[in-house]
């Protein structure tokens, strides 16, 4: 089943709840992705922009509501299928980009590839491709320890980009950055998530990295707020 | 599997000098474990009587060779008690990297099936190497080696990394990567399950029943002598296990609420919190003690009374065999020691490095260093001591009681000097605890707060 109707939501939640032990991170959030779309949520820190974003993932399970990706419960999909969206339709960064130290950034970025079973060769092409245009060509050799902060999150979004997902998270990707790396992640997030359709859910509290998004949701106490108010 | 395999390997190939540790004392271990198993195969597809330049006989007849075999195969087991204590070296970052691979898409299957791989690659860098060594060295010893004894060969350079392999998945069976960067368990962090328990019951029972068996029936004959032994070794060992694990619970919360001393405040909280950690990382050491002293307690014995009939000439070999039978049993008993002491530096550098940001904070809060150098040596010496003293007197009163039974000798020396090794092992303990010192002053540097 493939959604095709932009005004029907490639992603939504429902009413999610989410404790920690005794801390409850979500408190029946309720948000929507269509196709496409670059959503940012915002909040203060521990408004629980981040279970959220795992919610929405397949990370973590919610302890209730539900979470629906293209007509199928996510929440209740098993982890070998879970695994398998993962690496087809959808791509993740978080704020450290989560690349694998002892691998170089093309091999990186080419492990989704790898991991579907494609040969080595042509998931190298298709990363080399996917750095170029992530501007981080001719650093395909080195490993993320010699990569600078902003090449190395580009690198991480080229691996999220890597497989052709249909959804994108991005944790704070631009936590660790300076603003002008900040300028030329972002630039290349929404520039590159355009051309290929994918949507992105973008997890921040910098109001001008929110400011790339078509739409923006704040959560305060692990709930959506009406539109117009202010945590 | 491919995809697999070469992740693997490109994982391996990138790994940093940490990893490379793991990697070479993995191979050495697979080195070790081949090199024996080799030894083994060459031993038992030897058939008749053959006269032997070296062993002083003890190769030479086919019950001869069994026993060495059977020896050689007992110390496949520090063996391959070092082999795992190795692979737990960066065991926090692997996960860190296990999880990585899941964030990019991978099932848990595959990163078992990578982490597997890993640990095979590892192994077959140690097995190869020793298998082509030992070859030639047996080659020229034994000018036709049968078929039989090459398919072994074969089957011991393969067997190793394979055995290498599913030991790290069956290990890793119920332990799930999150993509978060966290590892989930399927229990609590170790401590005696319903396992652990019922082998003790069994053992305890055994003993009782080889015990009791000979006061209500005549059946029981010196048959048993050796079996008894076993059990009883390894039921002084479990018991010195858990005690290790119970009295650092005691030790850490009695200590904790009286203690002024800060490194033993330190010391006391973290066997609180963790109280079996020590009973993982000393149980080799433990069954090395029970088995030395023990050894120590027959070996005084039996040289006595050999040197007694040999006076008399009523030997039925020459002196050397019997006295070179004990020395390589003791030779076994000393490697096997050097190996769980090494695991035991390894345990401990281990646990520095993986809680070395805890450290590091305490450092720039303003702990001194020797505080913690102090607290670290405490955490092994404290719950190691009376586990060592009861392994040490387990392990003596089974080999006075054995030697005992086999010896004619009528005034049989009393043996103290086994009484000795419990206390050498204890201060070798605090020795390869002190060789991870060099590593918490390079582990504790503030700069260790910046890194995630």
């Amino acid at each position: 089943m493939s959604n095709g109707d932009s005004t029907v939501p490639l992603l939504a939640a429902r009413d999610l709840t989410k404790a920690h032990g005794r801390t409850e991170a979500l408190r029946g959030a309720s948000v929507e992705l269509r196709a496409g779309e670059i959503l940012a949520v915002t909040g203060p820190s521990g408004s629980g922009k981040s279970t959220l974003l795992h919610c929405l993932a397949g990370i973590v399970s919610p302890d209730a509501g539900s979470v629906t990706y293209d007509g199928q419960r996510l929440d209740e999909l098993p982890e070998k299928r879970l695994s398998e969206l993962r690496r087809t339709d959808f791509g993740v960064v978080f704020q450290f980009g989560q690349l694998i130290p002892e691998l170089t950034a093309l091999d990186n970025v080419a492990l989704p590839l790898m991991l579907a079973g494609a040969p080595r060769k042509d998931a190298q092409a298709a990363a080399g491709e996917w750095l170029e245009r992530f501007g981080v060509r001719g650093q395909e050799a080195l490993r993320p320890g010699e990569l600078s902060g902003g090449q190395a999150q580009r690198a991480a979004l080229a691996r999220a980009l890597v497989t052709g997902p249909k959804v994108v998270f991005a944790d704070e990707p631009t936590g660790a950055l300076d603003s002008l790396a900040t300028e030329q992640v972002m630039t290349s997030l929404v520039h590159t998530a355009r051309e290929a359709g994918a949507a992105v859910l973008l997890i921040t509290h910098d109001a001008q990295v929110a400011a790339y998004a078509d739409r923006e949701v704040r959560l305060s106490d692990g709930a959506v707020l009406p539109a117009g108010v202010t945590a | 599997m491919r995809a697999e395999l070469r992740l693997a390997w490109l994982l391996t190939r990138g790994s940093d000098r940490r990893e490379w540790w793991r990697v070479a004392l993995t191979a050495v271990g697979a080195a070790l474990a081949t090199g024996i198993g080799v030894t083994i195969v060459a031993l038992t597809s030897l058939d008749g009587y053959y006269s032997v330049s070296v062993g002083s006989g003890l190769l030479d007849s086919t019950s001869d060779r069994r026993n060495v075999s059977i020896a050689l195969g007992l110390l496949l087991i520090p063996v391959l008690g070092f082999v795992g204590q190795c692979a737990r070296i960066g065991a926090v970052h692997r996960d860190r990297r296990l999880a990585a691979l899941r964030l990019a898409g991978a099932a848990p299957w595959q990163v078992r099936r990578i982490a597997a791989l890993e640990s095979g690659l590892a192994c077959l860098a140690g097995s190869m190497p020793a298998t082509v060594t030992a070859v030639p060295v047996l080659l020229h010893a034994w000018s036709h080696p049968s078929p039989g004894a090459w398919a072994g060969f074969a089957l011991m350079a393969v067997a190793v990394p394979v055995l290498g392999a599913a030991a790290s998945a069956l290990s890793l069976r119920r332990v799930v990567a999150s993509p978060l960067g966290r590892v989930r368990r399927a229990g609590r962090a170790w401590a005696p399950g319903r396992l652990f328990r019922t082998v003790t019951w069994l053992l305890a029972a055994t003993a009782l029943f080889i015990v009791v068996a000979p006061v209500f029936s005549d059946r029981f004959t010196f048959d048993f002598g050796p079996v008894t032994v076993f059990v009883l070794a390894l039921l002084i060992s479990f018991t010195a296990v858990w005690l290790t694990g119970s009295s650092s619970r005691q030790l850490g919360e009695g200590l904790a609420a009286r203690t002024r001393r800060p490194d033993v405040l330190i010391a006391a909280e973290r066997l609180r919190d963790d109280p079996w950690a020590a009973a993982r990382t000393h149980a080799g050491v433990l069954l090395v003690t029970v088995a030395g002293s023990g050894f120590m307690g027959v070996r005084q014995i039996l040289l006595a009374e050999l040197h007694a009939r040999s006076r008399e000439g009523s030997l039925a070999a020459d002196l050397s065999y019997y006295t070179t039978g004990l020395d390589l049993a003791a030779a076994a008993i000393l490697f096997g020691l050097a190996l769980v002491l090494t695991a035991l530096a390894v345990g401990t550098a281990e646990s520095l490095a993986t809680r070395r940001r805890g450290l590091a904070a305490q450092v720039a809060a303003g702990v001194p260093q020797a505080v913690l150098a102090r607290a670290l040596l405490l955490e092994t010496a404290l719950p190691l001591a009376p586990a060592a003293a009861v392994a040490g007197v387990g392990g003596f009163a089974i080999g006075t009681w054995y030697a005992s039974l086999t010896s004619d000798v009528t005034v049989a020396p009393v043996p103290y000097v086994p009484l000795l090794v419990p206390l050498l092992v204890y201060a070798a303990c605090l020795l390869a605890a002190a060789c991870s010192l060099p590593l918490l002053r390079r582990s504790v540097r503030p700069a260790e707060l910046r890194y995630a």
